[in-house]
């Protein structure tokens, strides 16, 4: 029997579950081989780990641990209600995020959103158009999936591109945020526009700010279910780029 | 309500080491590691309303680690390239030569890793992060996760002579 890699790496890191974990601990015992891949995703694992676990012996710098409990003075002097800091709320949405990840930049921006929610004017019509199916992207938000490349990006962009994959019908599909309307989207190519199959608004409620991981779940089902294969990597987006976004043909 | 913010001051101090470590993984010189430690630990105080309750505090905190990473490695990276501590003097010796030259290697071979395997790598082999917690702290599919783990684990492999053509 013969096992593809990722399948050994997980048996390896003890993520498989107990059938697949029993036939494979089986198919080890009479197959050298398979127990040499094994053992080598065992040992490069414990090289990494060993390198990096000697920080944990080190002292950490005062200057952290300060950080570290600096929040706690904070919140005593504003009666241990408020854990953010009042000097900050003027600032722009949080942190200047950067959108590698879609998802990071919905919840980026929800984050900051009860901070700022009305600084902001809504919406910018111009980026999306009715098309003869679907919603089809428009102005900067189609420049932005044209051109941008997701590694690239500032963080400072009207449109953050987050993941590019390829369909399982072939074509491009492309993650994006934007930042004006904190509106999540996916985009995907037909033909010669970018068909917009869903949207997902951050709809901010100061008392229900939800954490990072469950802010748009829809859009994060919707790119499982239509994903062919793996997510593209920085140099084949560029490819995939420079291909005009095209299907690739055998 | 003091005591409790208090207490999470305790917890993040408790996960200081883990989250050195996690910058020393992405960052290799020590100072811009430290940086961006302390970047992130005031990131979490100032958006800790955010942290639902029950929420896991590390994976929380590994989260934002990331993004702050990916936001601004630029300026987390502007002291070089250098692996080691520049003043061993302040911290105790305590690696000898030998396991200075693994990290040395280790962290060399990583730095050339694409971001997005750095991340895997050091979430899953260097923190011990379960698959599903990784691809929750980085926000991606667990497929997307295990395929970077992969092709990261791959290429390390390569760079420390490791790789399956020096087995077979």
């Amino acid at each position: 029997m013969n096992y593809d890699d990722e399948t050994l790496m997980a048996y390896a890191d003890g993520e498989l579950d107990e059938a697949r974990r029993a036939a494979i601990a089986a198919a080890i015992a009479s197959d050298p081989a398979l127990a040499r891949r094994v053992e080598q995703h065992r040992a490069l694992r414990g090289d990494v780990a060993e390198a990096f676990s000697k920080v944990m012996d080190e002292s950490v710098p005062q200057r952290l641990v300060n950080a570290a409990r600096g929040g706690s003075t904070l919140a005593s002097a504003a009666g241990g209600k408020v854990l953010r800091f009042p000097t900050r709320s003027g600032r722009a949405p949080g942190p200047p995020w950067r959108a590698r990840e879609w998802v990071a930049m919905a919840a980026s921006l929800l984050l900051g959103v009860f901070i700022s929610w009305r600084a902001f004017t809504p919406s910018d019509p111009g980026v999306m158009v009715a098309g003869k199916d679907a919603l089809v992207a428009h102005g900067i938000l189609a420049r932005a999936l044209d051109h941008q490349l997701a590694s690239a990006q500032r963080g400072e962009e009207p449109v953050l591109i987050g993941l590019t994959f390829k369909a399982h019908d072939g074509n491009y599909c492309r993650s994006f945020i934007l930042r004006a309307t904190r509106t999540a989207g996916l985009a995907c190519r037909m033909g010669d526009e970018w068909q917009i199959p869903a949207t997902d608004t951050a709809s901010p409620s100061p008392g229900d700010v939800q954490q990072a991981s469950s802010v748009a779940p829809a859009i994060l089902r919707l790119i499982e279910a239509r994903m062919e294969g793996q997510a593209l990597d920085a140099d084949e987006e560029q490819s995939a780029k420079l291909a005009g976004w095209k299907q690739q043909r055998p | 309500m003091t005591n409790a913010s208090e207490e999470i001051g305790e917890r993040i101090v408790e996960l200081l080491p883990r989250l050195r470590r996690f910058a020393r993984s992405l960052s290799r010189n020590q100072h811009d590691a430290d940086d961006l430690v302390q970047a992130v630990v005031e990131r979490a105080w100032t958006h800790l309303a955010q942290l639902k309750p029950g929420a896991n505090l590390a994976s929380w905190m590994f989260g934002i680690m990331k993004n702050a990473w990916i936001d601004n490695r630029r300026s987390f990276k502007r002291r070089g390239e250098v692996a080691l501590p520049e003043d061993s003097g302040e911290h105790p010796a305590v690696s000898p030569v030998d396991a200075h030259a693994t990290l040395w290697s280790v962290s060399e071979a990583m730095d050339k890793l694409p971001e997005d395997q750095r991340l895997a790598i050091a979430l899953v082999l260097v923190e011990g992060f379960s698959y599903k917690e990784a691809a929750e702290v980085l926000e991606i599919p667990i497929g997307t996760l295990t395929s970077r783990l992969a092709r990261g684990r791959t290429a390390l492999a390569a760079a420390l002579g490791k790789g399956d053509g020096e087995v077979a």
